[in-house]
């Protein structure tokens, strides 16, 4: 039962075939066997989630109207609110943090009926891309033990890639979903900005920061972006798109349709990534797909503009945690000065306080206009650039990541940590919707993602697109060996 | 000492609370004197996850603001944030507009010593208020129920060779604009409308502004005037006995606030560093864009403005100029007065019973005539007892004192309750008087013979006097003349 996806697992439950019971502690059960090996959860809400599971069943039973969720185990990437719940952003600072209300997405997934099963690990505050930052622990990837899941969102990837549940939430602030989901052989969705409320996400980069969606196919991302999709009143860049049937858009293959390939962005690319992605190509060929070379040079100044704008804005959304309203205040603090000093040595981990500096840096007096200006005028490039290049192409093509996933404690430097966003960032600057789709298995049996880009709010055509690829190369079908562990 | 080659520069900033129902951001209420901490969300507390959503009712309230001024409303304004660590500060930044403010530019005229005068101001932006600190014995406390109550704030160009006195009547006449738009409570006490003034002075001959000293903590307009005038001279006197130093080691950048028991200014804090606040567009609103109908539609729900007002007391109503002044500076008077206005057409009458007897008895009371117990109406139907003679003026003020002191007790009542108030009507009742009055003063009988006005004055007295005041004027006038 537990390799079922979503809408599987919620047709099951809907015809009665399995209960709501059954599926929850069917799940709950694997997490308590298996997560010990992977440290995907932070916390895992065995009690909430079996009631709700027992009220669904109760529900079902008396024939009441059934969620489009009904019976669907979701996790939640720790640094979005449940409410009464704790959000801890895997920092030391938010470790006693209850949330005060449910973040919209959870809100939107409760309303249809999902089980909330448990909340998953990060890199604190969503910033790092291996959970290695992470102060609790470091969430090892299902297809091989000893490397990352990837980051921010490693616990809600690895969760879904050793089927501990069909679907979760994570962050995508410059690739946060989409990088692990490469990592660990599963989809990962970052919707165009706006799309998906961001009320109840702690931010990070407010102007890029999405809530994405892990899924083990096309189908399950449609049927949770459609829950998910919705206008929020509650978050101003929230757009008001009317709601779509993402199946609707469901193709086949890629015929008609022209994919553009930035190739002098693509130069640097490791041999054997350069060779699993041309392979890729020809398989997009084959389903149809007109190739064209599309010029997104600017697009070598992404890694740059990011870590300028996105640190900018999380010295700022930082600031706010400092001991005097929530948060773990420093028990030896005297004076004012002393509660922001020790509360914030303590609390923040020292990646984060790196980019606090950073950000700090290229915000201050003489130093912002060579810095957070200039990266604003790039990123306002990028953006032009992107409508160019669609102007020729009705999708674009990317890998996910330069390298499969690597092995925990290997990447030392942070310049090179940063580089694996190299792909990825580019869609959180133009705020595009972007998809990693499972395209190959690395010789090291490693998992390796595509990633396609599409205009700005044609996120139903991009999971429609995902759809096709899966159907022309169902590696998204191979299991990792511990989500083949019966329990 | 020589001053006459001195001359003042003055700024005014304004921190104007408006009086929306909810916070600029969030959707708690914006109230003032609750329990600390009531009026809070987990917007207003800064609490991780959550997202600003600007509150439309504080747009209309700025943009009708910039209509008043004549400033330019802009069709695209957008937020920053200010970075500064204050535990008044919810999310250690203020939401805030640092350079694309939602009104740009604007005058503010005034009538100052019989000349007109203009003040021109810079702009005016909205932004969020933070909360408010309190020290106790051995801990500090923080309220955040003021935090993210919707400010703007209204930035003048400097007046340059102005004076105090002059400074706080444009100042007055900033809050009269904002209490006829209904868009501020404008109480200076409890800190819904704050002014800071920069001060600075130089010499006539300099083209270059010299080193301004913040003034905080004004809490009325003649402590503006006081505080404005201490630190002029200050700065006057300490550049005037160093003539030979660099003037920028004499004055040092600095704020001071007014001490309101003292009635002195004093030094909070200098300025060593320039403080940087770090702006950049704040990413989680997008940014402000006004339509041309929107702006426009709002100029139709303009309400009677002050300077409007004035013009209608003094062209239409004829008020004379220095009651006018009184009742257009005080909103709530003149709204006080219109109501009056609608039961008493005699408005030259009216304007001086409530602004010089009425006003006058409550002087030393505390209360405002506006909020006593005494209705508009009740002085409107005095005036009408006078100019229908059922009364003399004489009575009309015993009856004022009476409605005073008979907790706001109808004019009308008064009257008819009292036989002393009753007027004497009766012709013949009064003749006699007069003839009486003839009697004992033929002196005055034969100086008003020989022309001399004033014994006919004189006599008229004597007739009142002996009716204790109840003779109609009128008819001791006529019966006066006719014997005489």
């Amino acid at each position: 039962m537990y390799q079922k996806s979503a809408y599987e697992l919620h047709e099951a439950f809907v015809l009665g075939d399995i209960s709501a019971v059954e599926i929850c502690e069917s799940f709950l059960k694997r997490i308590e066997k298996l997560d010990g090996k992977v440290g995907a959860f932070l916390q895992v809400l065995s009690e909430s989630a079996l009631e709700k599971a027992r009220e669904l069943d109760l529900k079902r039973k008396h024939g009441k109207p059934l969620g489009k969720l009904a019976g669907v185990p979701v996790a939640i990437k720790d640094n979005i609110h449940i409410k009464g719940e704790p959000t801890t952003c895997a920092s030391r600072m938010l470790a006693n943090y209850n949330a005060h209300f449910d973040a919209t997405a959870v809100r939107l997934l409760k309303e249809e009926d999902a089980i909330i099963i448990g909340k998953t690990n990060l890199d604190e505050f969503a910033m790092g891309g291996s959970t290695e930052h992470s102060a609790f622990l470091a969430t090892h990837n299902p297809w091989n033990l000893k490397c990352t899941a990837g980051g921010s969102s490693g616990g809600s990837s690895a969760a879904v890639s050793a089927r501990f549940c069909p679907l979760s939430l994570g962050s995508d602030t410059g690739g946060s979903v989409r990088q692990p989901a490469a990592y660990c052989g599963i989809l990962g969705y970052k919707p165009t900005y706006g799309r998906i409320s961001r009320y109840g996400l702690v931010a990070f980069g407010s102007s890029l920061d999405q809530i994405g969606i892990f899924a083990q196919n096309s189908k399950d991302l449609a049927l949770s972006a459609e829950v998910l999709g919705v206008h929020c009143k509650h978050d101003a860049t929230s757009a008001d798109h009317p709601k779509e049937n993402f199946a609707n858009h469901f193709r086949d293959d890629f015929k008609g349709l022209k994919i553009g390939i930035p190739y002098t962005f693509l130069e640097d690319l490791p041999d054997e990534s350069r060779k699993s992605f041309e392979s890729s190509v020809e398989i997009l060929k084959k389903s149809g797909a007109e190739i064209v070379e599309v010029d997104l040079t600017i697009l070598k100044y992404s890694i740059a503009t990011y870590y300028i704008l996105a640190t900018a804005e999380a010295s700022t959304n930082l600031a706010r945690f400092d001991g005097i309203r929530y948060g773990n205040r420093d028990p030896h603090a005297v004076t004012l000065d002393e509660v922001y000093d020790l509360t914030r040595e303590f609390g923040f981990g020292f990646e984060v306080k790196r980019r606090i500096l950073l950000g700090t840096y290229v915000l201050s007096a003489g130093h912002s206009t060579s810095y957070y200006k200039k990266a604003q005028k790039v990123r306002t490039k990028i953006i032009e650039s992107f409508e160019k290049a669609f102007e020729s192409c009705d999708l674009i093509t990317l890998p996910t990541t330069p390298t499969p996933a690597f092995e925990l404690g290997s990447v030392q430097d942070p310049v090179s940590m940063y580089l694996m966003d190299l792909y990825t960032t580019t869609a959180n600057l133009s705020g595009l919707p972007a998809v990693s789709v499972p395209s190959d298995v690395s010789k090291g049996n490693k998992p390796i993602g595509i990633q396609f880009i599409a205009p700005s709010m044609q996120d139903a055509f991009l999971i429609g697109c995902a759809h096709a690829f899966e159907k022309a190369c169902p590696v998204n079908e191979q299991l990792p060996e511990i989500a083949k562990e019966n329990v | 000492m020589n001053n006459s080659e001195w001359e003042t520069v003055v700024g005014i900033e304004v921190h104007a609370q408006l009086n929306t129902v909810s916070k600029l951001f969030s959707s708690a209420p914006n109230s003032f004197g609750d329990e600390p901490n009531t009026n809070i969300s987990v917007v207003c507390t800064g609490q991780p996850g959550t997202l600003p959503v600007l509150n439309k009712e504080a747009v209309k309230k700025a943009v009708l603001w910039g209509h008043a001024v004549n400033a330019e409303v802009a069709l695209y304004s957008k937020f920053d944030r200010k970075s500064y660590f204050y535990p008044d500060a919810p999310r250690n930044f203020q939401i805030t507009q640092f350079d694309k403010p939602i009104v740009k530019g604007g005058k503010v005229t005034c009538e100052i010593d019989g000349k007109e005068k203009t003040l021109e101001l810079d702009h005016t932006h909205l932004e969020d208020d933070a909360g408010n600190c309190r020290h106790f014995s051995n801990f500090g406390g923080v309220d955040y129920n003021r935090a993210g109550v919707p400010l703007i704030e209204i930035v003048t160009k400097p007046l340059v060779g102005t004076t105090p006195k002059e400074v706080a009547t444009f100042a007055s006449m900033i809050r009269a604009i904002l209490q006829y738009l209904d868009i501020c409570d404008c109480n200076m006490e409890e800190g819904s409308l704050r002014m800071d003034c920069n001060v600075s002075v130089k010499k006539k001959t300099e083209k270059e502004f010299r080193t301004k000293v913040e003034i905080k903590n004004m809490n009325s307009f003649s402590n503006m005037q006081l505080a404005i005038e201490q630190e002029v001279n200050r700065q006057t006197k300490i550049y005037m006995s160093n003539p030979e130093a660099d003037p920028k080691s004499l004055i040092m950048q600095s704020t001071y606030r007014w001490d309101p028991e003292a009635k002195m200014i004093r030094l909070m804090r200098l300025k060593e560093h320039a403080d940087d606040y770090r702006y950049f567009p704040e990413p989680d609103l997008p940014p402000l864009l006004l339509t041309q109908e929107y702006i426009d539609a709002l100029q139709q729900e303009m309400p009677e403005l002050p300077f409007e007002r004035k013009k209608r007391y003094m062209e239409h109503i004829k008020i004379a100029e220095d009651i006018t002044n009184i009742l257009i500076n005080d909103k709530k008077l003149s709204d006080y007065f219109e109501r009056a206005l609608k039961v008493c057409s005699n408005a030259r009458s009216l304007s001086n019973w409530i602004v010089v007897e009425f006003l006058g008895r409550f002087k030393d009371s505390g209360v405002n005539l506006p909020d006593s117990e005494i209705e508009a109406e009740n002085i409107g139907r005095l005036v009408n007892m006078i100019d229908k003679k059922i009364i003399n003026g004489k009575i009309a003020k015993k009856v004022a004192d009476d409605m005073v002191s008979m907790s706001g007790k109808d004019c009308e009542e008064i009257v008819s309750e009292n036989p002393d108030y009753q007027p004497v009507n009766d012709e013949s009742e009064i003749e006699a008087l007069v003839d009486q009055v003839l009697a004992q003063n033929q002196q005055s009988i034969t100086d008003y013979k020989n022309g001399k006005e004033k014994a006919f004055g004189f006599l008229v007295g004597q007739v009142m006097k002996l009716s204790r005041g109840k003779a109609s004027p009128e008819l001791v006038n006529k019966l006066l003349k006719k014997k005489l």
